[in-house]
């Protein structure tokens, strides 16, 4: 039987190995979505009122950021949703929503 | 409070050290601070000639972290011409990294227990003159209150003592409860939007608690990076006297995701310069170690508290002629950085030093514990850990810094949006955080002129208001203007937050 110890390192392993795949895998399609369309999208954490950045893009136009949250704990911000289509945007969301939803 | 630990006490502070959360940030056992390597750079680099100093200041034009050997020739800078240059080039740097923005807080004492016994701290353990509070969060709530709905504050710096019924999880349920307090003003309504923390240093568990309830910045300073002088005002059997268990909180911070930090010296109690140096060397090694630098610095003097006889002892008391040098040399060591002045400081200095690179500052400040819910108004030694320069209220802070160019943003938009860690550093580093900390400026200028202000600094701070909108208009694309002008009439139609 795993002392509840093991269990808690286990498990924050776990999570350090999540964010560090879901950020590697995040800041591709960032860089790919800003070069192909110039949106500028980064990846949060939403700890309370602190939205911690995660992975994507560093800069941005100067507009207010509108958030699409994935999951209670992950959201996608961005001032710029206009200039990606449609398809792109579902096509992003449904890849981040199997992601974080599959771990 | 008794100045002897109880068991309870005893048993709580030979938990907290985890050594293996010391080691693995040093080098081959030793930390980032070498005070003879210190010493030794400050030695070599006296009498700096100007080529030298122009090429350092280029650098730091250039929003770049100085070299040791860089830092230590402009502590060594001697002709007062010369000084003058780096004080107008401290402003430049701000200007640019920051723009004319000045954000306010308060600070908010919730305990004053402490294990500690450091020398210089009317906390201390056996300073048995302080009248000993820790606040129920009924009370945290009715300060908040005051703070939010009366005086207009949108960020706090809320500080604990170090001591078991101010743990970790004591800090949790303070925050969440500041956090849920939402008053009623006059157009709209008021809330901390940032509860930044200045609390002891911390295990990596116990940071992940206080990361997840949303805490803004974690605030430790190292106090002094001398060793020796360390060992002296930290006595030892005390938690504070582990020097490393401190050096590397803010790493410990980074490591649990909490990714704004902030770093201090209190200076007087050792060599100015030296102080400078241990503030940089520490920077550099959270940049290499994690790429993300001090969200702000901080640099108090010594100020006398109750029964605190070292305090009036102390041979590395600080001129305020040296004051300005240790902010100007700071701002071009580590550009990017914050830099928080508080009211310990008289109303003349801060005139004089906030146009060196200052971005922070508190107003209406009372630092005794319940203090502003009691409604108190004279400084109460017993209840304080020091005595405050100045007590000024915020409407007239505020109204001095308008007059002097500066707009009070009460903004708090970065790491709410994650513009936070090396996000930040990035923002910073390019000179684009200046805009947004511009536009934040005046919508959350607009909450408080419209909220709390005298008749007379309204009338001061919409003249500035109108100076500042016809800036934007001429500086910024014509998108981002519109945009600003209908946040700014949503906020005069009484909505509130509305943010870049």
């Amino acid at each position: 039987m795993k002392s509840s110890l093991n269990i808690t390192k286990e498990s924050k392993m776990a999570k350090e190995t999540f964010i560090f795949e879901l950020k590697e895998a995040f800041n591709i399609i960032a860089d790919e979505i800003k070069r192909e369309y110039n949106a500028h999208i980064w990846l949060i954490e939403v700890l309370g009122k602190r939205y911690s950045y995660i992975a994507g893009c560093k800069d941005d136009s100067f507009l207010p950021p509108e958030f699409i949250y994935i999951s209670e704990k992950f959201a996608v911000a961005s001032s710029d949703w206009g200039k990606l289509p449609i398809e792109k945007k579902e096509e992003l969301f449904s890849f981040l929503n199997k992601y974080v939803n599959k771990t | 409070m008794l100045a002897v630990l109880s068991k309870k006490e005893r048993d709580w502070v030979k938990s907290v050290i985890k050594e293996e959360e010391i080691e693995r940030y040093m080098q081959n056992g030793r930390d980032f601070i070498d005070d003879d390597e210190i010493w030794e750079k400050l030695r070599k680099n006296v009498k700096p000639d100007k080529k030298r100093i122009e090429d350092i200041i280029q650098k730091s034009m250039e929003i770049q972290t100085l070299e040791p050997d860089e830092t230590a020739c402009l502590l060594n800078i001697e002709d007062p011409e010369i000084w003058q240059q780096l004080f107008k080039v401290a402003k430049d740097i701000k200007k640019k990294v920051y723009d004319n923005r000045i954000v306010t807080f308060a600070p908010l004492y919730c305990g004053d227990l402490c294990v500690n016994n450091c020398l210089y701290c009317g906390f201390r353990r056996e300073n048995v003159v302080i009248k000993r509070k820790r606040l129920t969060l009924e009370e945290i709530r009715r300060e908040t209150e005051v703070l939010a709905g009366e005086i207009g504050h949108k960020r706090l710096i809320v500080v604990y003592g170090e001591h078991p019924s101010t743990d970790a999880a004591y800090i949790a349920d303070t925050i969440r409860t500041i956090y849920d307090v939402k008053v009623k003003t006059k157009n709209g309504y008021g809330q901390i939007r940032r509860a930044n923390v200045n609390i002891a240093p911390m295990s990596i568990d116990d940071l992940t608690l206080l990361r997840d309830v949303g805490i803004g910045t974690y605030q430790v300073f190292q106090e002094t990076y001398h060793h020796e002088t360390y060992k002296k005002l930290h006595p030892e059997g005390t938690l504070k006297a582990h020097y490393q268990w401190r050096l590397y909180c803010h790493h410990r911070a980074l490591e649990a995701g909490v990714d704004d930090v902030a770093l201090g010296a209190l200076f007087g109690l050792y060599d100015w310069k030296f102080e400078v140096m241990g503030l940089l060397y520490h920077a550099r090694d959270l940049e290499r170690q994690f790429g993300i630098g001090p969200h702000t610095i901080s640099f108090p003097r010594l100020e006398p508290a109750a029964n605190t006889p070292f305090i009036q002892q102390t041979k590395y008391k600080v001129s305020d002629e040296d004051f300005k040098k240790i902010i100007a040399v700071i701002r071009l060591s580590v550009p990017y950085t914050g830099m928080i002045l508080t009211a310990r400081e008289p109303a003349y200095i801060r005139r004089e030093v906030i146009p060196i690179g200052i971005t922070q500052t508190d107003a209406s400040t009372k630092i005794g514990i319940g203090a502003y819910s009691d409604r108190y108004t004279d400084q109460e030694e017993d209840r304080q850990q020091f005595i405050l320069g100045d007590t000024r209220s915020l409407d007239e802070v505020i109204r001095e810094l308008a007059q002097m160019g500066y707009i009070t943003s009460f903004c708090t938009a970065g790491y709410r949006c994650g513009r936070t860690g090396d996000r930040i550093m990035t923002l910073l580093r390019t000179g684009r955080e200046a805009v947004f900390c511009k536009l934040n400026a005046v919508l959350t200028f607009k909450e408080w002129l419209d909220d709390f202000a005298s008749i007379e600094t309204k009338k001061v701070g919409e003249e500035m208001l109108k100076r500042e909108m016809e800036e934007i208009k001429n500086k910024l694309p014509q998108n981002v203007y519109e945009k600003l002008l209908e946040y700014y009439e949503r906020i005069e139609n009484g909505e509130r937050d509305l943010y870049f």
